[in-house]
């Protein structure tokens, strides 16, 4: 029945998995009249759609449609090149014949329209992009990431120089050190705050430790307060370390023959006696000398 | 006849020997040096005997596109290569390395976890240098982190800040972790008085096993809560260190700090050395980063020392530092702590600071992480 349900789960878990991943596209960019802008595979300047996986995990978006609103063209199937990396983007030429190959529309793009990306199940609307009626010939119109973990994307009023196959940024957007050239070009803010968080952290530890160890001493320190007898060492009696020699013998015959231990054997097993002391609490045998 | 000519003309041609530069030649002789050096002088060999051949192999002189060099994509040391440059070895090390460190010394004595968060000032002090003679901050940052005394880290931010600086980095670390003992001692001498270096510290108290099991969780929290960007090497640091003290995982403790430590280790090394092929490593920009990792160091063991003198200020007599553990907050584990004991002993035989510098060494392993996540965080 545990297995059922948790076939059961994991098919759950599977399908949200793969419906999620589809979601995770974005129509990031669109160029309906393509002047200089890149060529296709036969050397034709067509318009073209963007695809951009917004997620860090690899989306396949075999079987997903892309649509102008009229006409839909479903992605092939069983092409290995429809995996798309993590932030990676792909881009469809809307030739206006699929039969040009996979990265080829059955239609082809006009301005005015909206386009849409569907996902594999026919029904759900993964991303819309409209294509404003005033879009110049050799700008295309785009989407860009409005918050710093890249999930919100929303429409640029503004047409765009076409970036096919590059992450699509605002101006304002930039990389952590192109930032801090800016702010702090001579390093002294990034130093000052890197060092107080450094001593934050450690000083933190400190102070967790130190409270820690002081209760552990105490607590420590009253465990070994002397009890109203105090309990006379007595020696270890001979049937004691004949019974303990037994158990050391029983222990080493059950590691050989359970062959979880060792990979060859000497086939001899000795037993050397190390006195009197007692080690089987000892933690260097992997054994606990206090009671957690 | 002229066949034969012809295909010896040809094999010629396909011989190390015809396309050598006098710059391979120069990157082979450095690596027989980091040998000689690791075999004679027994510096660091684990690191500098795979480095140096892995320098070796990496130039030798070859006809380009048989793909099997270390930059042409699919090759073997390609893809061992990766390792590197995607930043897998350094966390796997950081497992390893939790699981062989005590950090019973530093628990019991936790005021002296801030030294080895003073000791990271030799990271900041690189990074401001750096940026003074003109590299861009990510590159400032990568170069920086060799002032943490911490090879693994090092390649780790710098995979992750400037992949092209990657093998000067990796390389200048590496080297000057092996002369911890050179460059310290006179910096520890030229910092402190005769009085100072006979300070007798207590001997650290007994820590329970429970307190050992707490640490690398409450640790782990701590510093990935604040600096969620060092989370690889923290994660594994911490990790490493639970199979450890947890007395119920043995084996996975042993296989970390055993066979997988030393087989991340032989790939880490070779595959760093043989990336310092002459064209791509011989240039003004390695020679100003071996400067600066080596200014790191001198700043880095300057602050420990000069921070445990200031705190000794505020601190009654009989319960002062002595100022040569200060040395041990860089995180080159266990060796600048060997280095404190052996330069106490040298002024007083019978005191022994082996286990107090062990506090701020195994600090410095945590701040030179918490430092590598801040850079990134900033700076990636």
């Amino acid at each position: 029945m545990r297995r059922i349900l948790a076939s059961i789960a994991l098919l759950v878990v599977g399908v949200s998995l793969s419906a999620q991943n589809a979601s995770d596209l974005v129509l990031a960019e669109v160029l309906v009249e393509n002047d200089s802008s890149i060529v296709d595979d036969y050397g034709r300047r067509t318009g073209w759609i963007e695809l951009f996986n917004n997620s860090q995990g690899t989306v396949n978006y075999a079987g997903c449609f892309l649509s102008d609103g009229k006409v839909r063209y479903m992605i092939p199937k069983g092409d290995a090149r429809t995996k798309l990396g993590p932030r990676q983007s792909v881009v469809f030429f809307c030739s206006g014949n699929s039969e040009d190959g996979t990265f080829y529309t059955n239609f082809t793009l006009q301005t005015g329209t909206t386009l849409m990306l569907i996902s594999n199940n026919g029904k759900t609307i993964i991303d819309t992009l409209s294509i404003p009626e005033s879009l110049p010939v050799g700008f295309s119109v785009r989407k860009t990431a409005q918050d710093k973990k890249g999930m919100v994307w929303k429409t640029e009023a503004e047409p765009a120089v076409p970036t096919p196959g590059v992450i699509n940024k605002n101006g304002n957007e930039k990389t952590g050190a192109e930032r801090m050239a800016e702010r702090d070009p001579h390093g002294w803010i990034l130093t000052l705050t890197s060092i107080s968080v450094v001593f934050s952290a450690l000083i933190i530890l400190w102070i967790i430790f130190g409270i820690s160890g002081r209760a552990f001493q105490r607590r420590a320190a009253k465990a070994a307060q002397p009890v109203s007898e105090p309990i006379k060492p007595t020696a270890i009696p001979d049937e004691a370390k004949e019974s303990e020699t037994a158990a050391a013998i029983a222990l080493a015959l059950h590691l050989y023959l359970s062959e979880t231990v060792h990979d060859a054997e000497s086939f001899v097993i000795t037993v050397n006696s190390s006195g009197a002391e007692n080690h089987w609490p000892s933690p260097g045998r992997n054994f606990r000398k206090e009671k957690l | 006849m002229n066949h034969i000519i012809d295909s010896l003309q040809q094999f010629w041609q396909f011989t190390g020997f015809a396309n050598c530069a006098w710059q391979n030649l120069v990157m082979i002789l450095i690596g027989i040096g980091f040998v000689t050096i690791a075999i004679l002088k027994e510096w660091e060999p684990l690191l500098l005997v795979p480095i140096g051949f892995g320098m070796i192999i990496g130039n030798i002189p070859m006809f380009p596109g048989l793909n099997i060099g270390i930059y042409e994509d699919g090759s073997v040391l390609n893809i061992l290569y990766q390792g590197v440059r995607q930043g897998w070895y350094p966390p796997l090390i950081f497992l390893g390395i939790g699981a062989m460190t005590d950090f019973s010394a530093l628990i019991s004595q936790p005021r002296l976890v801030l030294i080895g968060a003073a000791a990271q000032m030799g990271i900041f002090g690189a990074y401001l240098l750096a940026l003074a003679l003109g590299f861009a901050p990510n590159e400032a940052g990568a170069i920086g982190i060799i002032g943490g005394a911490d090879g693994p880290t090092a390649i780790f931010l710098s995979s992750k800040l400037a992949p092209d600086l990657m093998g000067a980095i990796a390389v200048s670390a590496y080297s000057y972790m092996a002369l911890v003992p050179v460059i310290q001692r006179p910096i520890m001498l030229a910092l402190t008085t005769k009085k100072e270096r006979l300070i007798e510290m207590p001997k650290p108290r007994p820590v329970s096993q429970r307190e050992k099991i707490i640490f690398p969780i409450a640790g782990f929290l701590v510093t990935a809560l604040i600096v969620p960007s060092g989370l690889p090497l923290l994660g594994m640091l911490f990790f490493g260190n639970l199979l450890k003290e947890s007395g119920v995982t043995r084996r996975l403790a042993e296989t970390a700090r055993g066979p997988l430590i030393d087989v991340v280790t032989t790939l880490i090394g070779l595959t760093v050395g043989a990336s310092t092929q002459a064209d791509k490593f011989l240039s003004g920009k390695s020679l100003m980063i071996f400067g600066l990792g080596l200014l790191s160091f001198v700043i880095a063991t300057a602050s420990g020392v000069l921070f445990v003198k200031f705190i000794n200020l505020f601190l009654k007599k009989g319960n002062k530092i002595n100022p040569l553990i200060g040395n041990a907050g860089v995180s080159a584990v266990p060796d600048s702590a060997r280095v404190s004991e052996v330069v106490g002993r040298e002024s007083n035989p019978n005191n022994h600071l082996l286990m107090q510098a062990m506090a701020p060494n195994v600090a410095g392993v945590i701040g030179s992480a918490v430092a590598a996540g801040i850079l990134l965080g900033f700076l990636g």
